[in-house]
């Protein structure tokens, strides 16, 4: 079995499905992050702005990726572009929900002490409450990174491409070598996201942080 | 006080536990039962897991209803090796198979069924592999339509380009844009036994759709200008998709017929009559037009069955 799933691997089209499959993923969080996050530092001292984040945002999550899917033909038809739309849609909702909190939850003691320190909203923001935040931030950045690899597999559908053309390929032929190649690819690259993103999550957490959750406050 | 209030608290959740697995153990399991209203020796018929084969299956049942016998219906068993099993260890008497399907992968058939060159011999040699083994089958006569791929033209490209069959297409493929799928772009009786058979095969896109109902409305909506699917799909009922003849032949014919077990045929050999009348009534604009009313009015099976086989006075 093993040496037939690499055969899979070998094939000539297997290249274009795995950067398809990348570049969807890669593209969709990219654009979520470039909505969520403005959106969540909008609304981050506003409790209303951060219900209405947080509700949408979870209704968000509930949502079937499918369902997703099929409401962005009509506009766009099938193709790169429905998938893209769609799985933007689908990687919103972690980023927002975890930066709008994360900003939301720094302390408020910390804020009044910088504020008597004579530090203006702005440099609160990027000196304070970003760092803080940050690895909150991160996490809905790694989730919502790992969430849309998976779903990415839904693209086939819709004619996006991606691995999941071959999951559906091996399924309709019988192949459990195709499909398994395909179910492989899909949860390798989830891993490499995975820790990735860990990895970057970690980068950015602020030395204090850092010690702080070592020494577990 | 506090375990009696656990106890009662606990009687009715087990309760509605078991009256649930009781409901799902009842419930069907791996296909659709139900008895005809008919009197008379039961015969059992099977039918794969597709549309076409649900109305194939009911139209079977409600015939030998009308006609002496109890039908049973055990349709949806799954691909055509699950049925064939079901038929060969005596779970189900018959059911709808195609001559192709037979050939290709269910009888031992040696050489390439594409080559076999009209429906006739095709049947003729499906029958023969039934009928030679053990237990025998007999495929009875096949109803008058060939369900096999078809490639079909959004009907504006038809016209403008002047196509009428693949190898018309073929020249004019560069230019057009081919809407298919993953399983018929990578089996080798699919995309590459066109290229094979149709070398001027040139697509100037191949978008590839996992999803049959999207493909179409990919067709309607002009994204695609050329289609693969079934020839019996209802949604070919469409004046706006011209289907293209294929003067090479380059697939197996698959006409339906009832394989039946041949020893339930010699007790019961009034059978073949009654689902000969069946086959004999279809064609393939009629076949395509039932599987339109279950896959795009979302009609029930049944009904559908049953509405044709009145039409046609093979039941009141």
């Amino acid at each position: 079995m093993l040496l037939e799933i690499l055969e899979v691997y070998a094939r000539p089209d297997f290249p274009e499905k795995l950067w398809q499959h990348v570049l969807l993923s890669l593209a969709a969080l990219l654009v979520a992050i470039a909505i969520a996050l403005p959106v969540a530092l909008l609304i981050r001292n506003t409790r209303l702005g951060a219900a209405i984040a947080i509700n949408i945002g979870n209704i968000g999550r509930a949502v079937p990726s499918l369902a997703i899917l099929a409401l962005a033909l009509p506009l766009l038809g099938i193709g790169f572009a429905s998938a893209l739309v769609a799985l933007t849609a689908l990687a919103i909702p972690p980023i927002l929900i975890n930066a709008s909190t994360g900003l939301r939850e720094v302390s408020k003691d910390v804020i009044d002490a910088a504020r008597g320190m004579g530090l203006s909203g702005g440099q609160i923001l990027s000196r304070i409450q970003l760092p803080i935040a940050a690895p909150v931030i991160f996490a809905g950045i790694r989730t919502s990174a790992v969430q849309t690899v998976a779903s990415a597999t839904l693209a086939t559908f819709i004619g996006g491409g991606g691995l999941g053309d071959l999951i559906v390929e091996g399924y309709s032929r019988r192949g459990p070598e195709i499909l398994l190649a395909g179910a492989l690819a899909v949860a390798i690259l989830a891993i490499i996201t995975e820790v990735g993103f860990g990895a970057l999550e970690r980068a950015f957490t602020p030395k204090g942080l850092k010690i702080a959750q070592k020494r577990g406050r | 006080m506090k375990n009696r209030t656990k106890l009662i608290r606990a009687v009715p959740a087990l309760l509605t536990v078991l009256s649930l697995l009781f409901v799902v153990a009842c419930g069907n399991v791996g296909g659709t039962d139900s008895s005809g209203g008919g009197g008379g020796p039961t015969i059992t018929v099977g039918s794969k897991n597709f549309t076409e084969q649900y109305i194939l299956g009911n139209m079977y049942v409600q015939a030998l209803d009308a006609n002496g016998f109890n039908g049973v219906a055990k349709l949806d068993l799954g691909s055509e090796q699950i049925a064939d099993k079901a038929l060969q260890n005596g779970q189900i008497d018959l059911y709808p198979e195609y001559t192709g399907t037979a050939l290709v992968a269910i009888v031992p058939y040696k050489g390439n069924p594409a080559d076999l060159n009209s429906p006739k011999a095709t049947y003729e040699a499906a029958k023969k592999g039934y009928a030679e083994r053990s237990p025998a089958d007999t495929m009875l006569e096949p109803a008058p339509f060939n369900n096999t791929y078809g490639i079909f033209v959004r009907k504006s490209v038809a016209e403008k380009n002047g196509l009428t069959n693949m190898d018309e297409l073929a020249q004019a493929s560069k230019n057009l844009t081919f809407i298919s799928y993953s399983e018929f772009q990578n089996r080798s009786d699919g995309y590459p036994n066109m290229q094979k058979n149709y070398p001027a095969l040139d697509f100037k896109e191949i978008k590839i759709v996992n999803e049959l109902g999207l493909r179409y409305s990919g067709l309607e909506s002009g994204e695609g200008d050329v289609g693969v699917g079934f020839t019996t799909d209802g949604q070919l009922t469409s004046d706006q998709l011209v289907v293209m003849k294929d003067p090479k032949s380059i697939w197996p014919f698959y006409y339906p017929a009832p394989v039946v077990r041949s020893d339930v045929l010699k007790k019961h050999p009034k059978i073949e009559k009654v689902l000969n009348e069946v086959s004999a009534s279809l064609d393939v604009a009629t076949m395509r037009e039932l599987n339109g009313q279950v896959d795009l009015d979302q009609e029930d099976p049944e009904d559908v069955a049953r509405e044709h086989l009145e039409e046609e006075g093979i039941v009141e």
